[in-house]
Order: structure tokens, then C-alpha cells, then sequence
């Protein structure tokens, strides 16, 4: 998966700084940079769209295990 | 509370659906007016309110229709696979029935059905009640 490669990397590579500092809140990444911290979901992606635009950005839940979701339904084609 | 109640001869075959328009984000399009830029048209979709849904769906492909980015990458788990990585994408859904929009986030996959296009989980239900009247093909779907 290309898109997002980079920024998922940056997050791995601060994860331990960024739970110790604000665990349970949003993180807003772009390429290798760390823009900000967000207490909801909505609100890193309002800033990003703000400040990039329609480019791809990481916004991530700061958490140690990341939750899954989860469907019961056949209609979803994967594997 | 918008409420409205939808009589469905094949609500048991099909489940309670909704007509719903997908757009890009208010903030996006606000971006794209100062820029002089086209608004995409929305997109016309059939959206199967889903229980056993813990987020919304959205059909791959649709996003992209769009031109929109993804904003974030989630793996899911469905009875035939775990650990199925999925972007995320950060869109409008607008619900003609109760002239209300929502925004938030979709996963977006393949779905194997046709003519339904997005699947309508928790995280929006939660907003909710839904009553689904199943001796009367009837379900009531209210927003708070």
C-alpha cells in the first residue's frame, strides 16, 4: 500500500513519544512531519484539508494496540 | 429528531436501505469555490443500514469518483478474513429522505452486491434509533 506508506511509518517511528504524551487523542501527519495533536478525528482532518488540501494525510488514534473494526456481513469481498 | 418510517415489500430479502448522496467535505468544497475549482456532482448511492456494521462503508472506487484522498488506513475484520487493511476516507453523506447531511469517516472496500454501495454501521447508529418492523415491511430509522 503506497499511499500513506510514508506517514505510517512516521507514526510508528513516534509512537512511543506520542503515547506517553497524548494517548487516546488524534495525530496529524504528513510525509515525515508530526503537524499536530487533536482531541477528535474530525478536527485533525478539518486542520489537514486546511493546510494541504486534497492530498493524502495520515490522521491516526494515538493508541498502544490499534482496534480493528469489525462486520458481520457478506456483502464486504475480501481475501 | 428527523424520523421517518419506510414500507419495503423486500425488506427481508434486501434489509432496510436508504437512498443517501455521497460529496465531498464542506471544508474541501469551500477550498475548491475560493479556487474557482468544479464541485464534484455527488453521488447517488443505495445504503443498507447495518447493524452488524461497527463502522460506515463505503463501495472502493466511489472516493476515488470523487477525487478524494484517503485520510487514514484501518484493518478490518469479516467472516471469511482478518486483518484486511482499507484506507479511510473523510466524505459527506447527504440523507435526501430527512434533508440531513453527515460527515465522517468511510472504509472503503469491494462489496460483492450491486446495488448497495455503502453500508450504514455504528458509528452513525449510534446517532439513532432504528425500528425494524419486520411483520409489517416496515422499518423507522430516527436521527438525533
Amino acid at each position: 500500500m503506497a499511499v500513506l506508506d510514508e506517514e505510517t511509518k512516521t507514526y510508528q517511528e513516534h509512537k512511543q513519544e506520542l503515547l506517553s504524551k497524548a494517548k487516546g487523542k488524534y495525530v496529524l501527519i504528513k510525509g515525515k512531519e508530526i503537524v499536530g495533536i487533536y482531541e477528535s478525528e474530525k478536527d485533525a482532518i478539518k486542520i489537514g484539508i486546511d493546510k494541504f488540501g486534497n492530498v493524502a494525510f495520515l490522521v491516526k488514534r494515538i493508541e498502544e494496540i490499534d482496534q480493528n473494526q469489525n462486520y458481520t456481513s457478506f456483502l464486504i469481498k475480501v481475501g | 429528531m428527523p424520523s421517518k418510517t419506510f414500507i419495503t415489500p423486500s425488506l427481508q430479502a434486501e434489509g432496510p436501505t436508504l437512498e443517501v448522496q455521497f460529496m465531498i467535505p464542506v471544508a474541501l468544497e469551500e477550498q475548491y469555490r475560493k479556487a474557482s475549482k468544479p464541485i464534484p456532482t455527488p453521488i447517488v448511492v443505495k445504503a443498507l443500514i447495518d447493524t452488524g456494521a461497527s463502522n460506515c462503508i463505503i463501495k472502493d472506487g466511489i472516493p476515488q469518483k470523487l477525487g478524494l484522498q484517503p485520510n487514514g488506513t484501518i484493518k478490518i475484520n469479516t467472516p471469511s478474513s482478518k486483518n484486511h487493511l482499507c484506507y479511510k476516507y473523510f466524505m459527506r453523506m447527504f440523507l435526501p429522505s430527512y434533508g440531513v447531511t453527515y460527515e465522517g469517516e468511510f472504509t472503503a472496500t469491494a462489496l460483492e452486491e450491486q446495488t448497495i454501495e455503502s453500508l450504514i454501521g455504528r458509528d452513525l447508529l449510534q446517532h439513532g434509533i432504528l425500528i425494524y418492523t419486520g411483520n409489517a415491511n416496515q422499518f423507522t430509522f430516527s436521527l438525533l
